[in-house]
């Protein structure tokens, strides 16, 4: 009996140690895979540094950005503009004003065929509808900016090319030139005659005001979105322009 | 020298059966024999287990050398890749310096095409005021020539004042004098107009 019980523990024992010892063998290798992915995809952000893709080169901002020639019966004036949707863009109401002709051509020297233009009674501003379609467009800020923030103006200084200048905005006042109703953004950004109508965005690239003056102390002053979006929304706040039928 | 120990007499008493007496050294043979089975299974596990670990390490230094090929030949794979990401980002480079120049050059084009197109308009507004001008100058030349030739027909009815009525003298001169006002005030108008 005690040998018995001997032996049947020492089969327990061998077994559990078998078993135990099964265990901690190493296991046989996987066979080794014909083809071997990447355990996670890699990411596709762009290099740093590099910019953004466009179609053509240009710049989103430089896309949107347009020339305004108005031929009037007597005289030649430039402004500047910018889309607001693929027919429709906004100027200042003095760079549309006294015309017998609106001319309209894009950054890379495109025209583009303008149809009907109209202008705001309370304030410097204009939209000029276009057949042609424009090539960008930028989205619309929902609120004016804050005292302090970064402004990007982009428009035609003199007639000329296509310019960015930056800034700051300095604050709001009331219209010295009492061309819009209530107050207007003062910015420390450097504008010309012909920078009328330029679009200035903030750091994000959305529209925070347009270009309708500047002051004796070269700061420029801007229409700004709120009065834009006030205007945009009352279809009866724009009047069809009058062309001039020379003399 | 060896001592034995004393065998003991059966007890008296009732016949107790006994078990069989094993024959001197039969003990430690049985253990031996006992033990025999646990060796020999030990012993097969033993020569298992050694199996087991030579077919386990054999496997597995094949499957190391087909990892090692593998991580070479990637290697290299990736050494080659680097060289054509180099060339490739050479190349992007150059695009962009490229890229630049275009749309630098467009950029001049464009301004190069309003301003030619401003020079045309401004041209052609001009060729209209210049054109503006002549017709009023030949308006104001004609103008004045008929006066002259008012003020020639004039002074022949002066010269021969008696055979004309004096009132339609008179009236044939103020309408003279009113014909030259407006031809000299034509010139004069177009001549502040060639001023400005």
């Amino acid at each position: 009996m005690r040998r018995g019980t001997w032996r049947a523990w020492g089969l327990a024992t061998l077994i559990a140690v078998t078993t135990a010892g099964c265990g901690v063998l190493p296991p046989l290798p996987e066979p080794v895979p014909s083809e071997i992915t990447p355990s996670g995809a890699a990411g596709l952000e762009p290099a740093l540094g590099s910019d953004p893709l466009s179609p053509d080169g240009f710049d989103a901002v430089q896309r949107m950005a347009v020339r305004v020639r108005n031929v009037g019966c007597d005289e030649l004036s430039t402004g500047s503009g910018f889309a607001i949707d693929k027919h429709t863009l906004i100027t200042n109401k003095h760079v549309v004003a006294d015309s017998s002709n609106l001319q309209v051509s894009t950054y890379d020297g495109r025209d583009i065929d303008v149809g009907t233009a109209a202008t705001a009674a309370l304030a410097d501003l204009a939209i000029v509808r276009t057949r042609d379609a424009l090539p960008s467009f930028p989205e619309l800020a929902e609120a004016d900016p804050e005292q302090g923030d970064d402004v990007t103006i982009i428009g035609y200084p003199s007639g000329g090319e296509l310019t960015i200048s930056s800034g700051l905005v300095i604050g709001s006042t009331r219209d010295p030139l009492n061309a819009n109703l209530g107050e207007v953004l003062v910015t420390d950004a450097k504008v010309e005659p012909g920078s009328s109508g330029s679009a200035a965005l903030d750091s994000q690239g959305r529209v925070i005001g347009v270009v309708y003056a500047k002051t004796a102390d070269d700061d420029s002053l801007l229409v700004p979105i709120s009065t834009v979006r006030e205007m945009l929304s009352d279809s009866a706040a724009f009047e069809d322009v009058t062309t001039c039928t020379g003399s | 020298m060896t001592t034995t120990p004393p065998v003991l007499p059966p007890a008296a008493g009732p016949d107790v059966p006994h078990p069989p007496p094993s024959p001197p050294g039969a003990g430690p043979r049985g253990r031996r024999s006992g033990a025999a089975p646990w060796l020999a299974v030990a012993l097969v596990l033993a020569l298992a287990l050694a199996g087991y670990l030579w077919v386990t390490t054999t496997e597995w230094q094949r499957t190391s050398q087909e990892w090692q090929d593998e991580a070479n030949r990637y290697a290299s794979e990736a050494a080659t890749l680097d060289q054509q990401l180099d060339g490739a980002n050479a190349e992007v480079d150059a695009a962009r310096e490229q890229l630049a120049a275009a749309t630098g050059r467009i950029s001049e084009l464009a301004n190069e095409k309003a301003q030619l197109g401003d020079e045309n308009v401004a041209s052609r507004q001009h060729l209209d005021y210049q054109a503006r001008v002549s017709q009023a100058a030949a308006k104001v030349a004609v103008a004045l020539g008929q006066c002259v030739n008012a003020q020639d027909q004039l002074i022949g009815y002066l010269e021969d004042a008696d055979a004309y009525d004096p009132a339609g003298l008179t009236r044939f001169k103020d309408e003279v004098g009113e014909l030259c006002d407006k031809a000299n005030d034509a010139n004069q108008a177009l001549q502040e107009e060639l001023r400005s």
